[in-house]
């Protein structure tokens, strides 16, 4: 089989011959052919610096890469932990069965799909995630798998071509009203982008002066696609809408004109069927009433602060002048010395079109819209709108030397969010005092954690913003170059990035000069390859520097020491988000959010057992009460609330007794969870805590680097007994030697990843140690665990056949209206028959 | 900061300069902290862990670590030590290989057998000689009595016969007798203490062995007229020709063993004389029959002797006892091997030091092998079946002991005795199976260039990937894939020659354990 080389020239050619090229040219490579052909990896190595042993050093490495061909389409399913506690395991077993993939294969013999486990694809609300190809489909599970299949070739055979709602919309300021579609990730697997088209047509055709336009994240991502319609200074919403329904919004809303009337009506009946009461299941659609009189719109965000995701779901992302409008960039103008920058903000709009420039601002003053929850904290009053006018005025547009900007940082008492918690001022301090001309600032989008999306959020929501705190970040510390690293499987994070710095490019406010005035600033997007250590600072650089990403012992701290050897400051993208914020309203703003140690707000990605899921922002402190129970509307009927998983792989779990715990960096410090990057996943009483441990371990353990032992064959011993007691195989001793050996791995292992790996276990031992002993009898409490789990029918079973019938592994024979009876051996515990069964004959013990 | 400082390690001062790692410091100091993947030349790889040293509170690698002014270091405290253990029972828990072949483990006198047997394949008879008489007291004798637990232990049992070990043995040892200058084991320097044997059977006569080797002088007393007890008393001349016994009873005697034959005790002397002339005394009498236990001196218990098993001290000072004398041993082997055993016990009491058995020499234990592995081992191996002599009474000749001993697959590991992964587990006690699981298989890449890589062994240390990124070899060596599945390779699937074109002796060199040995290496020193 040989191979056409001329896209590895191309490639090489375009993207550079030094041995930092690799991993961009190994994606180019990879997007190209579908795999890495080993002709074209030779190529490389013949036309470049890369040498053969960088190649197959990072190719082996990264999660994206393929040495085989793959199928015609790719299946990522999604291994996450709200999915994987919502039965992602089971649908992938439904889906290998299904493909008929073989055993240790990974595709069909046709050579039409490749089945693919991604450690998370950050849509967690709508667990168990699958995505094939471009689309995403959430709410799977092992019985859907056939039609979800048969949908997706459906669709494929009629090509129906899916429309990028990228493009830049052209500038419909001072409409008399207008639509705003939620377009972030978990929205756009729930239809979002169709819906944001089919209502863009008919406003089109219908003629109404109405703006169809796009926005980020609203948080809400239980009632997804959400629909805001803001006219006349009255706002109403829509949830769960479809694209077919547009028409009848839009009729409801703007009158239709003459003939289509009648119809009209007829859909707006339709219409006030999709905005009825609270439901708690996902697929039901229902209308949010002004957050004030819908209670659990309320609830969910009450106790919300924006300040990472100030102005949500308001901001079209790639709108700069609204960015700006909002008070964007005023914050980086302050940086940069007062006027100057200032006039630079406001190239592109006269004054006329200013004035109408901010119609959900307005919104929000009125009090009517989402966003205007945020100025209704208890106890704070935060401005709608502060910026331009606000705090820069006293020191009459002088420019903020480096050490006033650290010292506000520093003042605010603003903590790496990206886990560790660490004192951002101090961070960029340590930077700033470093000798040398030559410094880095990166933008640490590699969000791993299984469970977590608020940085692909705010990358998606408000890409002008983390820009913004970076290129303030850059400025403090003496840094000319920035570069964003941000996971390949945010793809839509990854293009809206990559936009907003090209739109800030093209307007001259990046590069040669920061907002036309600074010095010079660049800024690029690395996209990672699939490898949570690259999370890890110093894993991350080698990656840049293009190697395999292994963490490096520290000090020399990357302030010190970073890529390229030279000061580099590595900051999350949620940290990054805030920056502005705080310049803009002062440390002491900022400070008076929290807790003493603990200031400002955290951005949660809430998952799981949960009624009301999503993406929430609230002040340091609050309780995981309030939380689950406030603003997420407690477990699902019926269930009762045991834990949440706080922190992801390094953090633990927190059991439902401690839930008065507030969320602060050293009260879950104290707990034994972490705060980690926010992603919290609640588990209810149907969770095993053994099999979460198991999970995370798993997780941890496919994504250790294995550099250093403990972490390379202590997280994989721990895993061995683990998996001994999920199959009731294990002994005392064996549950005494994972306690043991979980000290020793967090003690002796190099980086982050290894030293907090055991955590999950600790964590799990220490609140939920009975689970443990009740597996070494041979039983799991929740059920869960399928090697001592066994269902059976009983007498309610009328023979109706369904259960037979719905069985992938023909493990019921076919009985009509007889008992029917489940072959234990055979039974894989996919639970299909339990879900079913219209008597509630199936029963797990 | 280019002022010298001081640091300390536990609890002692050190000057060390600035940039020095905290390993060297500790050196400095004598502390001898353990390390498997630092080479100097390759800078701190930090994979092993091994040498973790406490700061801070904090575990941290000392190779790795920087001095600072003020530091205070904890390296050799029990929970350092445990950490460091932890870190060599992790890598054993993943290393596909046994440090000693199972026949060497099984010989109760620890004989490297596949050292043996590639010497005599290679006509090296000489040092097949210096293999056999380093490990067997009466290597000609044992070679025609031996029960050999070795050859059950051969993984040739599996496919046709195992090696012929015990004749092979026999076959060295005849031919080192033959030679007219038989091989001495060298001996240490006289230290002034002497021993006294009591009963010249294989317990006593091994235990004289050992202990002449150790510079002691030592004379055996027989109540017979020669030497060799249950050799002479319950073997015919066929199993065991008295010409042979005799000859091997003279390699004693040219070690310095002095022989007081025709002398009984209780009767010509006591235990009492025997302790005032000796500052040791070994009871190796052989069976206690109920007739002569009055006299002996020391309390019995129901077997025979009481001694405490762990020392082989009866219940006299400076008196012990072994071989049958405290239990009934039936093999010959093992006799011989408490005798070993006491000398050991005898000898560090001479010194002053507690008594104890010799310790083990640590070994990984692959167990069983499936169908594939074996086939991996036999591709180094002939495959023919076993060789009988021609002529039974003289054993095998050169022709036919190299082509038996051709037949071994040499299990063993090459780097035995210079790994410095197996040396580590040895002074940290570690229990190499501690951490049971499912394995990896064995595999082995025999190179027509002499190398033989085995990547079970490897430890992922990354010296050799970071040699020859240093010597730019064309393709080098690199690690593929990532977490538990990570393995040292050469790129593009290429064999190991491949990628050592330029370092392969330096790599081989540096490798902390038996992974990347050259094939010529007889191994076991």
């Amino acid at each position: 089989m040989s191979v056409d080389l001329t896209f590895a020239d191309e490639a090489l050619a375009r993207v550079g011959r030094k041995p930092e090229a690799l991993i961009p040219v190994l994606q180019a490579l990879q997007e190209h052919y579908g795999y890495l052909p080993e002709e074209a990896l030779q190529r490389v190595c013949e036309a470049s610096e890369i040498t053969p042993a960088a190649i197959t050093g990072v190719a082996s490495f990264y999660d994206m890469f393929r040495m085989q061909p793959a199928g015609k389409h790719i299946v990522r399913v999604c291994r996450g932990t709200a999915c994987h506690v919502a039965g992602a395991e089971r649908v992938e077993e439904e889906l290998r069965r299904h493909l008929k993939i073989p055993d240790g294969g990974d595709t069909d013999s046709e050579g039409q799909f490749t089945i693919e486990q991604v450690a998370c694809l950050g849509t967690c609300t709508l667990a168990p995630v699958l995505r094939i190809g471009e689309t995403t489909m959430g709410y799977a599970s092992a019985e859907k798998v056939p039609k979800l299949m048969r949908e997706f070739l459906e669709a494929q055979a009629n090509s129906v071509a899916v429309k990028s709602t990228e493009e830049r919309h052209g500038n419909g300021h001072g409409a008399a009203a207008e639509i705003h579609v939620g377009l972030g990730s978990c929205c756009m697997a729930k239809g979002s982008d169709q819906l944001f088209h089919a209502l863009r047509e008919g406003a089109e055709a219908s003629g109404a002066n109405v703006l169809v336009k796009r926005v980020g994240c609203v948080g809400m991502c239980h009632r997804t696609p959400l629909v805001e319609v803001a006219a006349a200074g009255k706002s109403e919403f829509y949830a769960g809408m479809t694209a077919e329904q547009a028409r009848a919004l839009l009729q409801r809303h703007f009158r239709p004109p003459g003939l289509a009337q009648r119809i009209g009506r007829v859909w707006t009946r339709v219409l006030d069927g999709l905005m009825l009461e609270d439901a708690s299941e996902p697929q039901r659609v229902q209308r949010f009433s002004l957050s004030k009189r819908d209670p659990s719109v309320r609830a969910f965000l009450g106790k919300q602060v924006h300040i990472a995701t100030e102005h949500f779901g308001k901001l079209d992302p790639l709108d700069l002048d609204e960015y700006v409008a909002h008070g964007g960039f005023a914050a980086l103008a302050r940086c940069l010395g007062g006027e100057d920058a200032r006039l630079a903000l406001t190239p592109s709009l006269s004054p006329g079109e200013r004035e109408n420039h901010a119609p959900a601002a307005v919104m929000s003053g009125n009090g009517l819209g989402l966003g205007n929850v945020e100025t209704k904290m208890p106890g704070q009053t935060l401005s709608p709108l502060p910026g331009r006018e606000g705090q820069g005025e006293g020191k009459g547009g002088q420019r903020l030397s480096s050490d006033e900007i650290i010292s506000t940082v520093e003042k605010s008492g603003l903590r790496g969010r990206g886990g560790a918690g660490f004192p951002s001022g101090q961070k960029w301090r340590v930077v700033s005092l470093q000798p040398g001309e030559t410094k880095y600032v990166i933008c640490n989008g590699d969000e791993g954690d299984p469970g977590a999306f608020m940085d692909r959020m705010i990358l998606e929501s408000f890409p002008f913003r983390v820009i913004e705190g970076l290129a303030i970040a850059a400025v403090a510390v003496g840094a000319r170059e920035g570069i964003f690293y941000i996971r390949h499987e945010y793809p839509l994070a990854v293009k809206r990035v990559r936009a907003a710095i090209a739109e800030l490019e093209k307007r001259g406010w990046l590069g040669d000069r920061l907002l036309g005035v600074g010095p010079s600033f660049r800024l690029s997007v690395f996209e990672g390859a699939g490898a949570f250590v690259c999370g890890e600072e110093t894993a991350l650089i080698m990656s840049i520097e293009g190697q395999r990403g292994m963490p490096k012992l520290r000090p020399p701290f990357p302030a010190q020491e970073g890529l390229w050897g030279k000061p580099t400051l590595i900051n999350n993208v949620e940290t990054l988000a805030m920056v502005p914020w705080i310049l803009r309203n002062g440390a002491e703003k900022f400070a008076a959010i929290g807790t003493a140690k603990s200031k400002g707000t955290k951005v949660f990605a809430l998952a799981g057992k949960i009624r009301r899921g999503g993406l929430i922002e609230i002040p340091m402190g609050t309780t995981i009460r309030e939380i689950v129970e406030e603003i997420g509307g407690g477990v699902g009927e019926g269930r009762r609330f045991k834990a949440v998983q706080i922190g992801g792989p390094s953090g633990g779990c927190v059991p439902a007794r401690l839930a008065d715990t507030p969320v602060d960096f050293e009260s879950l410090r104290d707990v034994g969870a972490i705060m980690g990057s926010g992603g919290l996943v609640v588990l209810d009483d149907t969770s095993c805590m053994v099999d979460i441990a198991r999970y995370f371990l798993q997780f941890t353990q496919d994504q250790s680097c294995g550099k250093c032992t403990f972490c390379r064959i202590g997280t994989k011993r721990m895993l061995d007994l683990l998996d001994r007691l999920c199959l009731s195989k294990a002994t005392r001793q064996n549950l005494d030697e994972l306690e043991r050996l979980a000290h020793q791995v967090g003690a002796g292992s190099l980086c982050g990843l290894g030293k907090t790996a055991p955590n999950p276990v600790l964590t799990t031992l220490r609140y939920f140690r009975d689970e443990y002993e009740a597996h070494l009898q041979g039983r799991c409490p929740a059920k869960k665990c399928t090697a001592l789990i066994h269902y059976t029918i009983n007498t309610d079973c009328t023979g109706c056949t369904i259960c037979a019938q719905h069985c992938p592994v023909d493990a019921i024979p076919m009985t009509p209206y007889a008992p029917h009876v489940i072959d234990d051996a055979r039974c894989t515990r996919c639970d299909t028959c339990r879900q079913v069964c219209p008597h509630n004959a199936v029963e797990l013990k | 900061m280019s002022a010298n400082f001081s640091i300390t390690i536990d609890g002692h001062a050190v000057q060390v300069a600035p940039g020095e790692s905290v390993l060297n410091a500790a050196r400095k100091l004598g502390i001898d902290i353990p390390t498997l993947c630092y080479l100097e030349k390759c800078g701190p790889l930090n994979t092993c862990q091994v040498c973790l040293v406490k700061l801070n509170g904090k575990l941290v690698p000392s190779c790795g670590t920087k001095v600072a002014p003020g530091m205070a270091v904890e390296s050799e405290t029990t929970e350092v030590h445990e950490a460091r253990r932890t870190a060599l029972e992790l890598l054993f828990s993943d290393h596909v290989g046994d440090c000693l072949s199972p026949c060497h483990r099984l010989c109760p006198l620890q004989l490297n057998v596949p050292v043996m047997l590639r010497h005599i394949q290679a006509g090296r008879l000489h040092e097949a000689a210096v293999t056999v008489r380093q490990a067997l007291p009466l290597p000609a004798v044992l070679g025609r009595l031996c029960h050999h637990p070795c050859e059950q232990g051969c993984r040739r049992n599996s496919l046709d016969d195992p090696a012929a070990i015990r004749e092979m043995e026999r076959f060295v040892a005849d031919q080192d007798l033959q030679s007219g200058a038989p091989h001495l084991p060298p001996c240490k320097p006289h230290t002034g203490k002497s021993v006294a044997i009591i009963g010249g059977g294989p317990a006593g006569l091994a235990a004289a062995h050992f202990l002449a080797r150790e510079g002691h002088a030592v004379t055996v007393v027989d109540r017979h007229e020669k030497a060799g007890g249950t050799l002479r008393t319950r073997t015919t001349e066929v199993e065991l020709p008295r010409e042979v016994l005799d000859a091997e009873l003279a390699q004693l005697e040219r070690l310095g063993v002095q022989f007081k034959l025709n002398v009984a005790l209780g009767q010509d002397l006591t235990l009492e004389g025997l302790s005032r002339g000796f500052n040791a005394v070994l009871l190796t009498l052989g069976e206690i029959s109920p007739r002569n236990t009055h006299n002996l001196g020391v309390v019995l218990g129901p077997h025979g002797i009481k001694t405490d098993p762990n020392t082989g001290w009866t219940s006299a000072p400076d008196v012990f006892a072994a071989g049958s004398a405290v239990k009934p041993v039936k093999q010959l082997v093992k006799a011989m091997s408490e005798g070993r055993a006491v000398a050991e016990c005898v000898h560090r009491h001479l010194f002053g030091v507690a008594p104890r058995r010799p310790e083990k020499t640590f070994s990984s234990v692959m167990g069983r092998l499936d169908p594939g592995e074996l086939r991996e081992f036999l591709r180094g191996a002939n495959s023919a079946g076993r060789v009988s002599p021609c002529d039974r009474c003289l054993g095998h000749n050169r022709a036919e002991a190299a082509i038996e001993s051709s037949r071994c697959l040499h299990c063993d590991c090459r780097s035995s005795g210079n790994c410095v992964l197996q040396h580590w587990a040895q002074v940290y006690d570690a229990d190499a199976n501690r951490f049971r699981s499912e394995r990896k298989k064995f595999e082995q890449h025999l190179q027509p260039g002499g190398i033989i890589f085995e990547p079970g062994k490897c430890i992922l240390c990354g010296i050799c990937v970071k040699l020859t990124e240093m010597a730019a070899e064309p393709l080098g060596l690199t690690f593929i894939g990532r977490g538990f599945d990570v393995k040292v390779g050469v790129p593009f699937s290429r064999e190991i020659d491949a990628g050592l074109q330029k370092v392969a002796a330096e790599c081989v060199e540096h490798c902390p354990t038996g992974a990347l040995v050259f094939k010529s290496e007889a191994g076991g020193s």
